[in-house]
């Protein structure tokens, strides 16, 4: 009896031993790339290329660089703008249409929904060609308009909203209506303060998608006063002698917004995705 | 979100009221070019428009910079979706893909056969934008090749710089051997798993991976097999220093590893950084292949700028590219002095930053010597197929140093990239 319990604990100490190395890997392997960010700004692109790891004295150097090569306000308040905005009416399109696919029923209401889902397995490369063209016709390209627009009914948030919306009490609304509330104020007094921590998750993954977006602004922008910083630091670093020093200050910089929006919102963050409704 | 800036319209206008009157030739509009590398293509082109801009003051340039990769991306949505007006006026593009584009879009690219003075550029940087006899694009900077070595490392082992003019590659490495007994130092460093030596080589000895037709020439290539073969040579000789990557390659000859290294013109710039080395190094002929046609010229890399055939502006753009890239032989200077250029204009040498000796490299006359080999490098069809060649070459290079034989090699890279491009 004794033995086997000692065992137990001897399997469970090299369990969790195990899985404490596992974990150390992982976190050392997801912290090592920003580690890696904030050092290689500090540095000389020739101690960048040896890949030195101990923090150099070209921090100042490296920012006047990137400076010098990039309209920095400019394309901060380009991925501002189209990450907010963006942010903003993506979660109110895709919110209600969560909610809708929740709230009302019909025969082909699944129908609708299994058809919506299906497109998330479409490839964005296979559809970008007619896109852009679509985008062209409407004498859009080179706006942020463009860029926003294809993103606003986002079939992953709606599916996030639907999810959520299960866990919603349907007395709360079935007694709104008996106080007289029409459906837009039930959603809007109601629904939307109950689920906010729904709203901040879904928040945080757009304005990442959002901010990090990537070929498809590469499609659509052409010039140099609508770009955005993604684009721009992809620009320095394909240059034949990349100046890394100022793509690392480039990287932080780009960094920067999606750490600050996440760590304001982690708890309501982490809130939503268990899908906490209180 | 405003599309053009009021300047634009205000130029557009202008131009609109200027073609109605019909008054003057005159152009005035915006050209719109897209290339990448801020400090090189994009600096570049700039210092272009502001001299045509001097002649033409009508005339407005927006340069705008993408990632090479990101260029080639934008250039392929926007021709294929067939919507010209997102399109740039001018586009740069890599010479190993010119052919893909000029194949793949017929039409998309302006002709300026009879537009463009092409007597003046390098013959090789005009066949690779030619296409069933039609001419497209104007010469930009050039790869052409030559070998860099340490003057002091051979000195040591009782090499003159004259016993490295024009040698094959086989003395390359009976050299190299004598060097590393004397010295201690490899002759040379590369990565076997990029394929620029193979193409140096394989141009050298006037062959491509396809021939003038367009078709698949592996096995029966001899340039291709001399490439191959030397580099299996040079590897068992153990005169080559392995390099892991890029920065690897690099690290090799300007820290002092390596005795030289055989490359693009374009490395000029990085070698004359280490300061300490002046005086040090020397420039000679690139090595050439023991058989009939080869010669001691050849290229790794390199581009040229096209023009959009609907671009509004196509006129002035072609232009603009002939009279500053065509002819001006002071722009070719300062692009030299400044960025560390290397036109395919010919005619450029006999300027006066072309005829600079350099102190870093013993006194040599060295742009002199690049401008003779750039006349040199044998023209080829560089095809569209090229980056699958590549792989299916640095794929079976092991195995030929490993001592399979090399005919058994070119089938095995025929076979790969057959699967790959059919």
């Amino acid at each position: 009896m004794t033995k086997r319990l000692m065992s137990d604990r001897l399997t469970a100490r090299l369990g969790s031993g195990l899985r404490y190395g596992l974990l150390s890997l992982a976190a050392f392997l997801s912290v090592f790339p920003f580690f890696w960010m904030l050092i290689g700004a500090t540095n000389i692109t020739a101690d960048i290329n040896t890949g030195k790891v101990t923090p150099g004295a070209a921090l100042l150097d490296n920012i006047r660089s990137f400076v010098a090569q990039v309209d920095v306000p400019v394309v901060l308040w380009n991925s501002a703008k189209i990450a907010i905005l963006g942010t903003a009416v993506t979660i109110i399109v895709s919110s209600i249409a969560g909610y809708g696919f929740e709230m009302f029923r019909s025969r082909l209401r699944d129908r609708i929904y299994s058809v919506i889902l299906l497109t998330l397995m479409v490839p964005f490369a296979s559809i970008m060609i007619p896109l852009f063209m679509m985008m062209a016709s409407a004498g859009l390209i080179d706006t942020h308009i463009a860029i926003v627009l294809p993103t606003l009914a986002s079939v992953f948030i709606i599916f996030y909203f639907r999810q959520a919306s299960k866990a919603f009490p349907a007395e709360l609304r079935d007694a709104a209506k008996i106080d007289g509330l029409k459906e837009w104020q039930i959603f809007l007094f109601i629904y939307v303060p109950v689920m906010r921590s729904t709203y901040a998750a879904a928040f945080v993954i757009v304005f990442m998608t959002s901010w990090n977006n990537y070929l498809w602004p590469l499609i659509v922008l052409q010039s140099n006063e609508t770009k955005t910083i993604t684009l721009v630091v992809s620009s320095l670093a394909s240059a034949y002698y990349p100046d890394y020093g100022a793509v690392m200050v480039g990287t932080i910089l780009a960094t920067l917004p999606t750490l600050f929006v996440f760590f304001a919102m982690q708890r309501q963050f982490v809130q939503g995705m268990l899908g906490s409704v209180k | 979100m405003d599309r053009l800036p009021l300047k634009t319209w205000t130029l557009r206008a202008a131009w609109v009221g200027a073609s109605l009157m019909a008054a003057a030739p005159a152009f005035a509009g915006e050209i719109t070019i897209w290339c990448w590398d801020p400090n090189f293509n994009v600096a570049i082109m700039r210092e272009a428009g502001e001299r045509y801009t001097k002649a033409h003051p009508g005339t407005t340039f927006n340069i705008v910079d993408f990632a090479k990769a990101d260029v080639e991306q934008k250039l392929q949505t926007g021709l294929a979706s067939g919507t010209g007006n997102a399109l740039p006026d001018i586009v740069l593009i890599e010479d190993y893909g010119a052919q893909k584009y000029l194949q793949s879009f017929p039409g998309a690219f302006a002709p300026m056969t009879k537009k463009i003075d092409y007597s003046g550029f390098a013959p090789y940087k005009v066949q690779l934008m030619t296409l069933e006899g039609e001419t497209y694009g104007v010469p930009f900077d050039s790869g052409v090749t030559g070998l860099f070595y340490r003057r002091d490392y051979l000195e040591q082992a009782g090499f003159k710089p004259a016993d490295l003019e024009n040698i094959t590659w086989d003395r390359y490495i009976e050299i190299g051997k004598a060097v590393e007994a004397k010295t201690g130092k490899k002759m040379t460093t590369e990565d076997l798993n990029d394929g620029g030596m193979t193409r140096i080589i394989m141009q050298s000895g006037g062959k491509w991976y396809f021939n003038d037709d367009g078709e698949l020439d592996v096995t029966g290539n001899a340039a291709l097999k001399g490439a191959l073969d030397t580099q299996a040579k040079m590897v068992k000789a153990g005169i080559v220093k392995p390099a892991t990557g890029w920065n690897d390659f690099v690290k090799g000859f300007t820290s002092g590893d390596v005795a030289s290294v055989v490359t693009g013109v374009w490395i000029t710039g990085t070698i004359k950084a280490q300061a300490a080395q002046a005086g040090k190094w020397g420039v000679a002929p690139t090595p050439r292949l023991d058989m009939a046609g080869a010669t001691n010229a050849s290229n790794l890399g390199g581009s040229s700028w096209y023009v959009l055939a609907k671009s509004k502006e196509k006129d002035e753009a072609i232009n603009f590219l002939g009279a500053i890239y065509g002819k001006d032989i002071d722009f070719y200077q300062k692009i030299l002095a400044d960025r560390g250029a290397v036109g395919s204009l010919t005619a450029a040498r006999s300027g006066a930053v072309y005829q600079q000796s350099d102190a870093f490299f013993g006194g040599e006359q060295v742009w002199q010597r690049f401008a003779d080999w750039l006349a040199k490098v044998p023209p080829v069809n560089y095809g569209i197929f090229t980056n699958e060649l590549d792989n299916a070459v640095t794929a079976n290079l092991q195995a030929l140093i490993a001592g399979k034989p090399v005919d058994a090699v070119l089938k095995d890279i025929e076979e790969q990239a057959k699967t790959q491009i059919q």
